[in-house]
């Protein structure tokens, strides 16, 4: 099964790059530079999995976050993984509020960023080793809080702190499951509750990272 | 400060009503439903910096006129007390509206760049000296009133008044100075900020790629210096400059970048928790930088480092991604793990722990307990 994607970005070297590291089984059907550009081409061709630069040019100035208010949402909306050079908590947890599936910095392999589209691609969440630090800080797992039920949106559960402290370790997710003698699938359903917590808690960290790119 | 939103004091919009709605739509960028949305369409359009002709001075002048003729009128006809101050205040509004007027165009248009020709065509000149007149007018017309045969009344009210009408009359054109050098002052300050970072791109980016021009031919230094400039970049742009006596994550960040360096791999380090840098944890540190060292020397890339601080221990994970080794057929002789790594960490009373197996990827936890610090 082929994965269709569209490369938004502002940098044509980045997009070339990019489009060459994805492997055979993933098909770049679009491209895009900037905010108007992006929302007209995801619209034409409907791919299954938008790979999005955090900061582009156009729309209110808001970068990525214009392009996830105005692709979500509706039935056949694409999957978006965020990519960027930048590791400010703001981006990465404004992003992720706003709806990317995942996020991944540029330095990444080609196989990884393959890996990466097609967990998104399957409606997996993809943590980056970064992204799962910032979830342990943001949930403040360092100062002792657990929660005590699943559905409690301001903490994360004990398995939870666990799986993320292994992929901040730089383990992957299959690795992670063997570690903790669990089921790869098990791993991606801790990683999902954990996007669903970050996307919908209202602790004021996340608050404060999503009001500094101004979203709420 | 995107786009230049309506800059005018809102007494200026409310007076001039309608316009700022739809301009300020289009400043948010939403777009109507009616424009086909092509390739070429922007959805969002600069600003429109159109002024509404300015007409509600003549309305207020001519009910003023009104409100005179309507005084003049009563005191005629003898009916009704119309107070001798009513005249010349009527006729003392009629010159404020005109004095103020020229300015309302030249505001709403745009407050950063005003409009100083609109401010000074037509009949605005016209407007302001007449209103001039006028006040000057008025104030004396006040002052020969006799308040009902008061002299200490008419000393001490006539002259306050008239500071008040000197102060009062030019009050917007004060303001409005006053909101310019404001203005003048903020765009000499971001002037300031970009000489201030374009002389530090200048004086690391532009020497780097100079430098990356002259080794094209060394892959190995070129990768070297990209990274070194990058790491520089970054931390000029993203993160507040800390020092490592403050933050052991600064710390760890700057051990693993001399690991970077020294061997040209790349290290992702991710740190959680904060706290200044005590001396077991600068122990931990050099203990992970040496474990990085043996990742860097011995294994592959990626190599992931991963810190935590909670209350009780700072903990380090080094991880490479193979191709391992079996722990105890290492020679004893080899000082490496046995004395940097764990010896380090055993001296201020933590542990190292390296778990390997051939084949398989190779992480050292170094685990350091925080008890002595309390």
């Amino acid at each position: 099964m082929t994965v269709r994607v569209v490369i938004v970005d502002d940098h044509d070297v980045i997009r070339v790059g990019v489009r060459e590291s994805l492997e055979d089984d993933i098909e770049v059907v679009g491209e895009a530079r900037d905010v108007e550009s992006a929302i007209v081409a995801i619209k034409d061709v409907a791919p299954d999995v938008v790979i999005l630069d955090v900061h582009l040019p156009g729309g209110t100035g808001g970068g990525a976050l214009d392009v996830l208010a105005e692709i979500l949402g509706g039935t056949g909306a694409p999957k978006v993984l965020a990519l960027s050079v930048s590791d400010a908590a703001d981006d990465v947890v404004a992003v992720v509020r706003a709806g990317a599936r995942g996020y991944v910095t540029k330095s990444i392999s080609g196989p990884d960023l393959s890996d990466a589209v097609r967990r998104v691609a399957s409606g997996d969440a993809v943590f980056s080793p970064r992204l799962a630090g910032f979830v342990l800080d943001a949930f403040n797992a360092a100062g002792g809080e657990v929660a005590e039920a699943d559905e409690d949106l301001d903490s994360l559960t004990a398995r939870e702190q666990e799986v993320m402290r292994l992929i901040a370790r730089g383990y992957t997710y299959r690795e992670v499951g063997e570690k903790l003698f669990i089921s790869i699938k098990t791993v991606e359903t801790h990683v999902g509750k954990v996007l669903h917590k970050l996307q919908l808690s209202n602790r004021h960290e996340l608050a404060r990272w999503a009001a500094q790119r101004r979203i709420v | 400060m995107r786009g230049h939103p309506d800059f005018a004091p809102d007494i200026w919009r409310a007076l001039s009503g309608g316009g700022s709605a739809s301009r300020l739509r289009r400043a948010r960028g939403e777009v109507c439903d009616d424009e086909p949305v092509t390739e070429s369409t922007r959805m969002t359009r600069p600003l429109r910096r159109e002024a509404a002709p300015s007409t509600w001075w003549r309305a207020l002048v001519g009910g003023m006129m009104i409100a005179l003729a309507l005084a003049l009128l009563a005191r005629r006809l003898g009916v009704g007390e119309v107070s001798a101050w009513a005249l010349p205040a009527i006729v003392f509004i009629t010159a404020l509206i005109l004095v103020w007027s020229p300015l309302d165009s030249a505001v709403q248009s745009d407050a950063r760049r005003p409009d100083v020709t609109g401010l000074f065509s037509h009949d605005a000149w016209g407007r302001v000296v007449v209103g001039l007149l006028l006040a000057i007018g008025a104030v004396i017309w006040f002052a020969q009133w006799d308040f009902k045969g008061h002299p200490l009344t008419h000393a001490i009210v006539v002259p306050i008044v008239a500071v008040m009408a000197i102060i009062l009359v030019p009050a917007p054109w004060w303001t409005r100075l006053i909101r310019q050098l404001a203005v003048e002052r903020e765009q000499r300050v971001r002037e300031f900020e970009r000489a201030e970072i374009a002389a530090h791109l200048h004086d690391s980016v532009m020497q780097t790629l100079t430098l990356i021009r002259a080794k094209a031919n060394e892959p190995d230094t070129v990768a070297r210096l990209a990274r070194a400039q990058e790491r520089d970049l970054r931390a000029y742009l993203y993160q507040d400059r800390r020092s490592e006596a403050d933050s052991v994550a600064t710390a760890l960040l700057a051990a693993m970048s001399e690991v970077e360096d020294t061997h040209g791999v790349a290290i992702d380090v991710v740190s959680v928790g904060d706290a200044p840098t005590t001396i077991p944890m600068r122990a931990a540190v050099r203990a992970a930088r040496e474990a990085a060292t043996n990742a860097a020397r011995h294994g592959m890339e990626p190599i992931s480092v991963y810190a935590e601080l909670t209350e009780d221990s700072y903990e380090i994970f080094v991880r490479d991604s193979g191709p391992g080794f079996d722990p105890r057929v290492v020679d004893q002789d080899r000082a490496g793990i046995r004395n940097s790594i764990i010896g380090r960490a055993a001296r201020h009373g933590g542990t190292a722990v390296i778990s390997s197996a051939p084949q398989s990827r190779t992480e050292v936890a170094i685990t350091m307990p925080r008890k002595d610090e309390k």
